[in-house]
């Protein structure tokens, strides 16, 4: 269920709007003489998209999330084709839960900007964020990314960075540089970050630090002194590096990065020693991640390509300052350097 | 809600307590009883599904137990086919489930026999070189309950109750089936482990629902305050089940409703709403609290159990087209059999907070749905502004209900008064609602998943202690006492119905009527 388009994209208009949604579908229900919809939200979440991003579905990305992070989604899309300079619609994201009656519906709003007007966005963004809950800031905007954007879209950016409690971006599409600096810079003016590479890297950390946690084991962390990556990619991405810096981080083991065939995408294998032990993780089929330990253990673990909405769930759950994160991006900077 | 009891020696500085699953020591987990209906169900699945999300520790092996001749292949193969039929809202991964098989043992052999306790010590030593499990031992007892003594003094004499590492005991329900019983089985099990060391699990307060009535109620500012006698005017805990006995007919006429759900689940989720607020979140502060709350229940008389308690047995009904069964017609129940497939009891706290407050607990088979909730009944409003606008009983009287919901709809609403659209002052309830589902979308662990991974971590908050048990039985006993004693004129309710008249009598005497939830 979806409006007309509403221009000029005021805030006032597009509020209007969706409240003449909640209306219709409270219609519905009168009709139908029980409760049939309810209507959820836990923060509002603005996705930014450029000409580049034509092909992502944000809308259906969105409807996919809500699910487990009811959210006012706000899209907002750069293009050519747009007939005003902003222009808005609202509609409802609404999915029965299996075995359920009721309809959970979310609030989604569309605005479509022309490339001129990217840096007018925040002010009418401004006026729809959800009160008293955290706005989260993903920019997929790559252009406005970049090191030499124009100086609209950097304007564009950092006005809706300031509305922001925690901005996602991806680095894995970035110069490895260019993306440290910028969350670099987002962290010491004190916003929460996040960066989908290093989300990626979960099916790898857990098992590796589930190693570790044994208070038997005689190798701790401490004794492994060497720490090789291999990857895809002809330079280490981003990936490998706060995988390197994540792992070295507390003992500043030394690094090796490699490049190697393999599966997919970014990190292959990781292998650490020390002087008794060596142990590898393996990527061993595009499904799968196999440990293997010189004390003879091995184990396989499930490993997929995790879709961008499954890396965005995990995401919006972590709601506090990621330490973790934090430790890696620092030391993979020094790496880097 | 978990806490880690025992901290690892060292710290892991690559743990990520943002994103990874809570840590768990390595451990040998042995389950007696192992070729049961609750292993293959729900043990065997819920250890999978832990392994599948990483969220047990990489050196862990499980060693099943029973009198049946196997040998560990043929364990695994039977545990995969169970594991792949009743893993519940999960994908089974056959490259992983070779992983997991790797760490699945058998010993064959009677828990009364010597020998097999020495071929359960070899196999034990066995994994703790092969899989580095430090020693640590859990073991699950999910035999008959007759076994339970003899196996822990058999444990005790076999000297497996102490290693290396720690050595925990899980004990399935039920915990006695009186007063007496229950505290033979104590004593016998204190005298080969501490307390500490024994978990009685009640899966009922593994459920999220269950645990979310603390975060509820201790989380947040604003209903603590409403939550005692100056406010609250009744609460009603129901546990219904469309079901019968379902080929249980054997075991339900023994047990009956009183014994399988009051005296465990039910009481125990009436202490985790009406408990004080532990000083500190942690197992033995909230056990406390939960203990003292049922100390404080008032053991009803034996000469006005008739005017507290209300027993039920279903009769033959048609529903929706269906005959269904009366209870004395199912397979494998006598057919003059007295036991109760429905009871419902009045309780009073007597503390300071809830003198005076009646709590009614239902709960019985045949109902007309399957639902599990708890409803605070709040005072009306001291003037009754619009009571001309709220004729029609006492529902209606009393406005303000707070329901949190158990099962099947998890989640909390609360029930107020609105103004109804237009000119003139008209009122009508309405209905504010969270649901569990809504706000957190992904898949919640089973209460099995959450209660191992506890005793794993050595986090007892959510099993029973001793003197939880013992004071659980103490406030039913009288009632089972009187009810064994007399002959009643079953079945006294159809199936698919909310019970027998005298329940909703005995509600009446105090000015109350029970809810439909």
């Amino acid at each position: 269920m979806s409006t007309t388009i509403i221009f000029p994209a005021q805030p006032e208009q597009i509020l209007k709007g969706l409240s003449k949604l909640w209306t219709s579908l409270g219609e519905e229900e009168k009709q139908q003489g029980k409760p049939t919809v309810l209507r959820a939200c836990a923060m509002t979440l603005i996705v930014a998209t450029d000409e580049a991003d034509a092909g992502f579905a944000a809308s259906q990305t969105i409807s996919e999330l809500m699910h487990e992070h009811p959210a006012r989604g706000i899209v907002l899309a750069v293009s050519k084709e747009a007939e005003n300079d902003l222009q808005a619609r609202v509609l409802a994201q609404c999915w029965k839960p299996f075995g359920k009656a009721q309809q959970i519906c979310c609030e989604q709003i569309e605005i479509t900007a022309k490339p001129g007007s990217w840096q007018n966005a925040a002010p009418t963004l401004a006026g729809l964020t959800a009160a008293d809950l955290p706005v989260i800031f993903w920019c997929r905007h790559h252009g406005a990314l970049k090191k030499d954007a124009i100086e609209t879209d950097k304007a564009g950016l950092d006005a809706i960075a300031k509305l922001a409690t925690k901005l996602i971006i991806d680095t894995s599409g970035m110069e490895t540089a260019e993306g440290m600096d910028l969350l670099t810079k987002w962290q010491s003016e004190g916003k929460l970050v996040a960066d989908l590479e290093w989300t990626r890297l979960t099916p790898w950390r857990e098992p590796i630090a589930h190693i570790f946690d044994n208070p038997a084991r005689e190798n701790t962390i401490k004794a492994f002194h060497t720490l090789e990556i291999e990857h895809i990619e002809e330079k280490p991405p981003m990936q490998a590096l706060y995988l390197a810096g994540w792992l070295s981080a507390p003992y500043k083991a030394k690094v090796q990065f490699r490049r190697a065939a393999g599966f997919g995408r970014g990190i292959q294998r990781v292998s650490f020693r020390s002087d008794a032990e060596a142990i590898e993780f393996e990527r061993t089929s595009a499904e799968c991640v196999t440990l293997w330990s010189t004390n003879g253990r091995e184990r396989k673990y499930s490993f997929g390509e995790a879709s961008v909405t499954a890396l965005m769930t995990e995401e919006l759950a972590v709601a506090g300052f990621d330490q973790a994160f934090t430790g890696a991006l620092e030391r993979a900077r020094e790496l880097a350097a | 809600m978990s806490v880690l009891v025992q901290p690892l020696t060292e710290p892991n500085p690559l743990q990520d307590s943002l994103r990874f699953a809570r840590r768990v020591p390595p451990c040998a987990i042995v389950i007696f009883g192992a070729s049961g209906d609750l292993s293959k169900r729900k043990l065997l699945p819920s250890l999978y599904r832990l392994f599948y999300e990483r969220r047990i520790s990489q050196n862990f092996a499980v060693i099943g137990s029973s009198r049946t001749p196997m040998s560990d292949e043929q364990f695994r193969e039977r545990m995969k086919e169970s594991v792949s039929k009743f893993l519940e809202d999960a994908p089974f991964d056959e490259d992983i489930w070779k992983s997991f098989a790797q760490c699945l043992f058998y010993v064959a052999g009677d828990l009364s026999e010597e020998d097999s306790y020495e071929r359960l010590r070899t196999k034990l030593d066995a994994v703790e070189k092969s899989h580095q499990t430090a020693g640590n031992v859990l073991f699950y007892l999910s035999t008959q309950p007759s076994y339970y003594a003899e196996a822990i003094k058999k444990l005790g004499a076999h000297q497996l109750q102490k290693g290396n590492g720690w050595r925990r005991v899980i004990i399935e329900k039920p915990f006695g089936h009186d007063l007496e019983s229950a505290r033979l089985l104590n004593e016998e099990i204190h005298q080969v482990l501490d307390e500490n060391d024994v978990y009685r699990i009640d899966h009922y307060l593994g459920k999220e629902t269950v645990q979310n009535i603390l975060a509820f109620r201790f989380g947040n500012g604003i209903f603590e305050p409403l939550w005692n006698r100056r406010y609250v005017d009744n609460v009603q805990i129901t546990a219904a089940e469309s079901i019968g006995v379902e080929g249980r007919g054997g075991y339900y006429q023994e047990a009956g409703a009183l014994r399988d759900m009051i005296q465990n689940h039910l009481s125990q989720v009436m202490a985790t709403v009406a408990m004080e607020p532990p000083t500190i979140f942690d197992a033995a502060n909230v056990r406390d609290e939960r203990a003292k709350l049922l100390r404080a229940v008032r053991v009803v008389k034996p000469d006005d159990v008739s005017k507290y308690a209300v027993a039920g047995q279903y009769g033959p009904a048609n529903v929706g087209g269906q005959n269904l069964l009366g209870f004395r017609q199912e397979p494998s129940v006598t057919s003059d059999a007295q036991t109760d497939t429905y009871a419902a009891v009045t309780f009073f706290i007597d503390n300071w907070r809830w003198a005076d407050v009646p709590f009614y607990i239902r709960t019985g088979k045949r109902m007309p749905k399957r639902v599990t909730d708890i409803a605070i009944q709040f005072n009306a409003p001291p003037l009754g502004l619009f009571s001309q606008e709220t004729k029609g009983g006492l529902r209606e009287a009393r406005p303000n209900l707070l329901v949190l919901r158990i099962q099947p709809e998890e989640g909390i609403s609360l029930r107020f008064l609105s103004k109804s659209p237009g000119s003139g002052m008209r009122v009508r309830p309405v209905s504010m609602d969270f649901n569990y589902g809504s706000s957190f979308g992904e898949r919640t662990p089973t209460a099995y998943e959450t209660l191992l991974v506890d005793a794993m971590a050595g986090d007892a908050t959510l099993y029973t202690r001793q003197d939880m048990v013992d004071a659980s039985w103490q406030i039913v006993q009288p009632i089972l006492d009187v009810w064994g004693n007399s002959k009643f004129d079953f079945p006294n309710y159809a199936a698919g119905t909310w019970g027998p008249k005298a329940s909703d009598e005995m509600l009446a005497r105090q000015g109350h009527v029970w809810r439909v939830p």
